[in-house]
């Protein structure tokens, strides 16, 4: 079964993510230690909060250096969900600006409404649209809902670096991918049958 | 610290219970209510309700009386049969049934009725019993289904209009004083009392292969066909002062069996006898709100003063809550075979359902057992 | 009023609005199991806490509220132990409330699987605890919650402390400052109307829903079909309902059906 490390910096519900993995088949281990990415099959930042703590946090605790070297040299599969997505961007615009682990070009910026009705956070349950097969969204199919919860998102500069988006405040990028380097906007953890599947496929990469 | 009434034992977790400004239970009140009524002309409501719908030919059947073959039951029949009705006996079969339980069907065969027993395909109803189990804590939840469903369904189906049900538990254990009121069995009254827990019918299909073909005999009949024969349920303890003891006594003088031992968890030997799934209900009924069925014996007897409070206080804490080793004398390793369950599966069902608020711990969060394994409640009477 | 809901109402249809509309069953909690009331009154008990969990997991409902009533009266904290078993059951989002005083009731709460907190007396005593918490955990992780009653004059005023201590606020204001203060959402419940099963208390629904920008779940009353649609009509993003399910055969699925034919996006 393959270790996956889920990386606890100190600001959100890691049990929920930990029992999603073990059910898809994953041996999660919770880890806050810099030196246990070493030895992990697979890496998921989760995430939920504001950008400048998280980044603190993770350069505080030498994440930032192991992750690097676990991901972007090792090659890891990587799985940022949320705040780690957002994490992985260059730099965001939230509390003031704050350089990201820069890994996909892209900035994160504040949902903007393009209609009056368009409720900021972006809570509850939204489809993905996709056009291409990929193998993150293998059974999945188009225009599932996923459970989303956020005000801020992912705007990707290199187009093919989004896999799916979701028509909200115009559209964002729901899902994004470089090379082994996966995020997610949603809670796959949070997102029944829909986000158990997706799990399932990033652990058989 | 757990409430309890103080004029018998039901804790404050009972749900639709509610204590009053004295500390008395709604169910308590409810019996002591009792005492207003006019007998006399409730059971001239009975006559006069009876004989409004009994069949004008005898082409038909009077009534229809849902029955178990236990004491209830066997006393709804024989009431029935003293006033002159011909009823139709009909019996959602359990499963597991227990050997004195069937000669207890049979006996009330032998008082002189037709009988009609629906039994539900096995194969699904033990996955049922499973999935309930683990779900909602309750192992018997497909028996609730089948106690009010069947009896319904056969009524629409022979166009028999007046269902007669025995007590009315909102009455007996106290729930909110409209149910107390209500005469009538309907299918509000199923989903808010009939102890669903939640859980619908529909929400089985799809789980463990169980189909919508599987379940034809746990779907109620709908509004319309109830309206269409004129279906009414009604209570036979709104119109006789209802008593289990009194019934046990009056069904043993017409044949009916108990059990030579009190039944395990119990105060009695006159109930709870035909299903050798009870003892595993009950004990659920303890972990999650910290009584079991001795309680409800005990708190019986001491409303009709046969028992002081400060005695039956000594018997619940021998009896309640013990952990069902064996029902009717069948080990619970063979009772959750047959339900695809093993011990330590059961064990850890358990626990997740167990109110850890109203037991021991020790130090570590982790609910403590005594030698019998049965867990302790943290206090067993109001401090 | 009635002109804004039906424009709302209209826009809605134009949009082809994909953001599905939530059905939230909710779970009072109240010592040691769940209650359902009426008015916030007459609480009866409705069975244990963890059956009521997995039958809605079980049911994949979009989101659960789960609210411990007395916690905050009773001067107690979140019971973190009983969060976590439950959390455990639960395969879609949960938010918690009850209690909660400080940042470490939060932190603590996320820890053991709550999702988003729900701040219901606090955000008055302490209207700097909002934003304390949107801060730290995000806007999305803080739910308002707000209780009105209406009054003489038929204007509405905030209880706290589980509909027990008036506070001589206006819930729109109340609203209004809480999404400055970085809230993500509001819970807004018609004391009057609740558990009444009568339907929802339209006006109050459309006044909130009108007045912020964030997303408002309404709640209190709900007791058929037809009065979920109504409220959407009024502008609630999601909606909040618990006596329908303990006592009626209503499900959320047949709630989000009956919507769906209506119109509305659902996810079914």
């Amino acid at each position: 079964m393959s270790k996956v490390a889920i990386i606890d910096y100190g600001l959100c519900n890691l049990d929920s993510m930990a029992r999603a993995v073990d059910i898809c088949g994953g041996t999660p281990c919770v880890t806050a230690e810099a030196s246990e990415l070493k030895s992990a099959d697979r890496i998921i930042l989760p995430g939920v909060g504001a950008f400048p703590n998280a980044m603190k946090n993770l350069q505080d605790a030498g994440m930032v250096a192991a992750l690097n070297e676990a991901v972007i040299e090792k090659g890891r599969p990587f799985l940022g969900v949320c705040l780690g997505m957002h994490l992985i961007a260059e730099r965001s615009v939230e509390h003031g600006k704050t350089e990201g682990l820069g890994w996909i070009k892209g900035n994160i910026k504040r949902l903007e409404p393009s209609e009056s009705t368009e409720r900021i956070p972006h809570v509850g349950w939204n489809e993905i649209d996709f056009e291409m097969p990929h193998p993150l969204l293998s059974g999945i199919e188009n225009r599932t809902d996923f459970y989303f919860v956020h005000s801020y998102h992912f705007q990707a500069k290199v187009s093919h670096h989004i896999v799916a988006t979701t028509p909200y405040c115009g559209e964002f990028a729901s899902i994004v991918q470089k090379d082994n380097i996966f995020g997610v906007q949603f809670h796959p953890e949070k997102s029944q049958k829909a986000g158990a599947r997706l799990l399932s496929n990033f652990l058989s990469l | 610290m757990i409430k309890y009434c103080n004029r018998c034992l039901y804790p404050e977790t009972k749900p639709d219970l509610s204590f009053d400004d004295e500390g008395v239970c709604s169910a308590c009140r409810s019996f002591e209510n009792r005492k207003e009524i006019n007998w006399a002309q409730r059971q001239s409501e009975f006559t006069e309700i009876t004989q409004r719908y009994r069949s004008n030919d005898g082409s038909n059947y009077d009534a229809l009386v849902p029955v178990s073959g236990g004491k209830d039951s066997t006393y709804q029949v024989i009431k029935l049969l003293e006033n002159g009705l011909n009823p139709l006996c009909v019996t959602g079969m359990t499963d597991s049934l227990s050997d004195i339980g069937r000669r207890n069907i049979e006996n009330i065969k032998s008082l002189g009725v037709d009988y009609i027993e629906v039994t539900m395909n096995p194969t699904i109803r033990r996955r049922i019993n499973r999935l309930a189990l683990q779900l909602v804590g309750d192992i018997s939840w497909p028996e609730h289904i089948a106690i009010f469903t069947i009896p319904i369904r056969i009524a629409v189906q022979m166009n028999i209009p007046l269902v007669v049900w025995g007590e009315n538990s909102q009455s007996e254990y106290g729930g909110p004083a409209a149910a107390q009121e209500s005469k009538v069995l309907d299918r509000q009254w199923l989903e808010e009392f009939g102890g669903l827990l939640g859980l619908r019918v529909t929400d089985l299909i799809g789980q463990e292969g169980i189909e919508k073909r599987h379940l034809i005999q746990y779907m109620y009949p709908s509004d319309e066909e109830l309206r269409r024969v004129g279906v009414t349920g009604i209570f036979l303890g709104h119109f006789f002062p209802w008593d289990g003891y009194t019934n046990a006594l009056y069904a043993q003088a017409h044949g009916f069996e108990t059990y030579p031992t009190l039944v395990e968890g119990s105060l009695a030997n006159y109930e709870n006898l035909d299903n050798h799934q009870t003892g595993i209900h009950d004990y659920f009924k303890f972990l999650k709100f910290g009584f079991g069925r001795a309680t409800d014996i005990a708190n019986n007897h001491i409303r009709r003063n046969r028992l002081l409070r400060k005695d039956a206080l000594k018997l619940v804490q021998l009896h309640d809550g013990q952990f069902p080793h064996t029902c009717l004398g069948k080990p619970i390793e063979e009772t959750l075979a047959e339900i695809g369950m093993t011990l330590e599966q059961f064990n850890k069902t358990c626990d997740q359902f167990t109110n850890k608020k109203l037991f021991k711990c020790n130090n570590n969060g982790e609910l403590i057992k005594n030698s019998m394994g049965n867990l302790i409640k943290i206090n067993a009477d109001t401090t | 009023m009635l002109g804004y809901c039906l424009i709302f109402y209209l826009f809605n249809k134009v949009l082809n609005y994909v953001l599905k509309t939530r059905i939230i069953p909710t779970l009072l909690y109240k010592d040691l199991g769940l209650v359902k009331g009426v008015g916030f009154d007459s609480w009866r008990r409705v069975g244990s806490a963890m059956q009521s969990i997995k039958v809605y997991n079980m049911r994949e409902v979009d989101e659960l509220v789960f609210l411990d009533i007395t916690a905050t009266q009773d001067s107690r904290q979140p019971d973190f132990h009983l969060i976590d078993d439950l959390a455990d059951e639960c395969f879609m989002p949960l938010a918690v409330g009850g209690g909660i005083k400080t940042i470490e009731d939060v932190r603590k709460l996320l820890m053991v699987g709550a999702d988003k907190v729900v701040v219901n007396s606090q955000a008055v005593v302490t209207p700097d605890l909002i934003s304390a918490i949107a801060n730290q955990f995000g806007a999305q992780s803080i739910v308002v919650s707000i209780d009105a009653r209406k009054t003489k004059s038929g204007d509405y005023e905030i209880y706290t402390h589980a509909g027990k201590t008036p506070t001589g606020l206006c819930p729109k204001d109340m609203s209004r400052c809480a999404q400055e203060a970085g809230a993500g959402e509001i819970l807004i419940t018609s004391i009057d109307n609740d558990g009444t099963m009568e339907g929802y208390d339209l006006t109050l629904i459309e006044e909130i829903s009108r007045t912020v920008s964030i997303p408002v779940i309404a709640s209190g009353g709900a007791g058929k079909k037809g009065d979920f649609s109504d409220a959407l009509r009024c502008g609630a993003s999601a909606l909040a309902a618990a006596s329908i399910f303990h006592f009626t055969e209503q499900t959320p699925l047949e709630i989000k059906h009956h919507l769906k034919d209506q119109r509305f996006p659902v996810r079914v």
